[in-house]
């Protein structure tokens, strides 16, 4: 359990002296500004009422989660990953000593850790955002839920950018890759809708099934357990690549 | 306590060209300095990269004050410091950050110690800046301070005079020799540089086209042979067409 501990607070500090972390809250909270300038301005201007007040920390999460959240957390896993084969940092890792599991374990829960934050950073954010704006509470039991659903998802695509980086030799290529497998699924997603149901990448929105008037439990089970299957699936096909890696 | 610090059981890699390790056997006793020499290609780094669980051998074991590598990695590893090939600390933190990162997966290792082992190789003056305004000798100097940093029993270096200057090299080989005989730390060394081995190594390996083709006391290679050098060349030679 030491070990384990020591190679995630190494992680987490490694990527805390990232420049890239700064980039990242920078760019949410560019993002949360703009787009609480885009509603002000169709609300009072165009006269088009797009949300209400609990929805702007929804519409904040519908943008950042189909844009820069995929994007830094794949930056974040390339690093862990890809980035530490090709300098070669991983030896220090590795001859710590720590055993090929808690290396991968330690570093999966940093990128985990990053996700969650950044998932706050942006809810907090817009929340405060969302009272100034309008000064009225929103709903916010339904804006955490929302929060804390979209994380699944998202770490999905982390695990998926985690086995490229096992697969390819590079940055660059795990970067492309990544970035294409991401487009690839959402094309297919809008191509073929009957197979939707199968890619992970239209769940990026599944905390909607909470927000209507009615909740459909079984469908949010059904969807939590795709979910839950990919994320074992690329889990445990990331490990063995990794553990199998010669460095 | 074992008599064996490291034991190497028929190791043997292949690499897609025919080329890596065939049936390495070795025994290195505690507290010995032993040095790995060989040319070019001959699977020294192979060799040490499966003994700190770098890469998988296609066959055999090593055993580290008696732990396997293969099934107690952890336990074997406890007490090992290792540099092999090229230093690589990250390059956007400091060479105390770099410390630390090693330090957090030893217990009893606090800034006293890191500093101690940044001042002994002679860059605690520069503990607080980052790695990518390092110069090669100045990362290996640092690779040494993260090798000693946990008082390991063993440690294995691959070609640690790389980069050095002759004052460090200097100071390379008194820490070394200091090390075993102060603290019976037992070392595994590969280098080119012959004469470094044979000032600093108490037994030497010949490693040739991936074969272990000679094992000797330094005290009677010098009895034989005017050089390390002269037997390493024999043994070459000897093997050269086989």
């Amino acid at each position: 359990m030491q070990i384990l501990k020591a190679v995630y607070i190494n992680e987490m500090f490694k990527i805390s002296k990232k420049k890239k972390i700064t980039a990242v809250f920078i760019f949410t909270i560019i993002s949360v500004i703009v787009a609480s300038i885009v509603e002000y301005s169709l609300n009072n201007f165009a006269g088009i009422r797009i949300t209400g007040s609990s929805e702007f920390s929804i519409m904040v999460l519908t943008i950042l989660s189909y844009s820069l959240f995929p994007l830094f957390t794949a930056f974040i896993c390339i690093d862990l990953f890809a980035g530490e084969f090709t300098d070669n940092t991983i030896k220090f890792t590795l001859t710590g000593p720590a055993s090929r599991v808690k290396v991968f374990l330690g570093k999966i829960i940093a990128i985990a850790t990053f996700i969650i934050a950044n998932l706050i950073f942006a809810m907090v954010l817009s929340v405060i955002v969302s009272l100034i704006k309008n000064c009225i509470i929103p709903n916010l039991l339904k804006i955490l839920i929302s929060y804390i659903m979209a994380f699944l998802p998202i770490f999905i695509f982390a695990l998926v950018v985690v086995l490229i980086s096992n697969i390819t030799k590079g940055t660059t290529s795990t970067f492309m890759l990544s970035i294409f497998v991401f487009l690839v699924f959402n094309g297919l997603t809008l191509a073929f809708p009957q197979i939707k149901s199968y890619l992970f990448t239209s769940f990026f929105d599944w905390y909607r099934l909470i927000l209507g008037s009615y909740i459909n439990f079984s469908k949010i089970f059904r969807v939590f357990l795709i979910l839950l299957g990919y994320g074992i699936m690329l889990f445990t096909a990331g490990y063995y690549l990794f553990e199998r890696k010669d460095i | 306590m074992l008599d064996k610090a490291i034991v190497i059981e028929n190791l043997s890699k292949m690499y897609k060209n025919n080329r890596g390790i065939q049936d390495i056997n070795l025994e290195i006793d505690q507290g010995e300095i032993f040095g790995f020499l060989g040319p070019n290609g001959s699977g020294k780094t192979t060799t040490m990269k499966i003994m700190v669980g770098l890469m998988k051998a296609d066959k055999g074991d090593v055993k580290i004050n008696g732990f396997s590598i293969i099934n107690d990695y952890e336990r074997a590893m406890k007490d090992v410091g290792c540099i092999i090939e090229n230093v690589t600390p990250f390059p956007y933190l400091t060479a105390y950050e770099n410390m630390q990162l090693r330090g957090r997966f030893i217990r009893q290792v606090d800034e006293e110690q890191i500093d101690k082992c940044l001042g002994v190789t002679g860059i605690i003056k520069y503990k607080n800046e980052k790695i990518k305004n390092y110069s090669l000798g100045m990362k290996q100097r640092l690779g040494i301070a993260m090798a000693i940093l946990s008082n390991p029993k063993i440690i294995i270096l691959d070609e640690p005079f790389n980069g050095l200057d002759v004052e460090g090299m200097v100071e390379m080989r008194k820490l070394i020799t200091n090390l075993s005989k102060q603290q019976k730390t037992t070392f595994f060394i590969s280098s080119h540089l012959i004469h470094d081995i044979e000032l600093t190594c108490d037994r030497v390996g010949i490693l040739y086209k991936g074969k272990l083709i000679g094992v000797d006391s330094n005290h009677n290679i010098l009895q034989n042979y005017s050089s390390l050098e002269n037997y390493y060349l024999s043994e070459v030679d000897l093997n050269a067409d086989s």
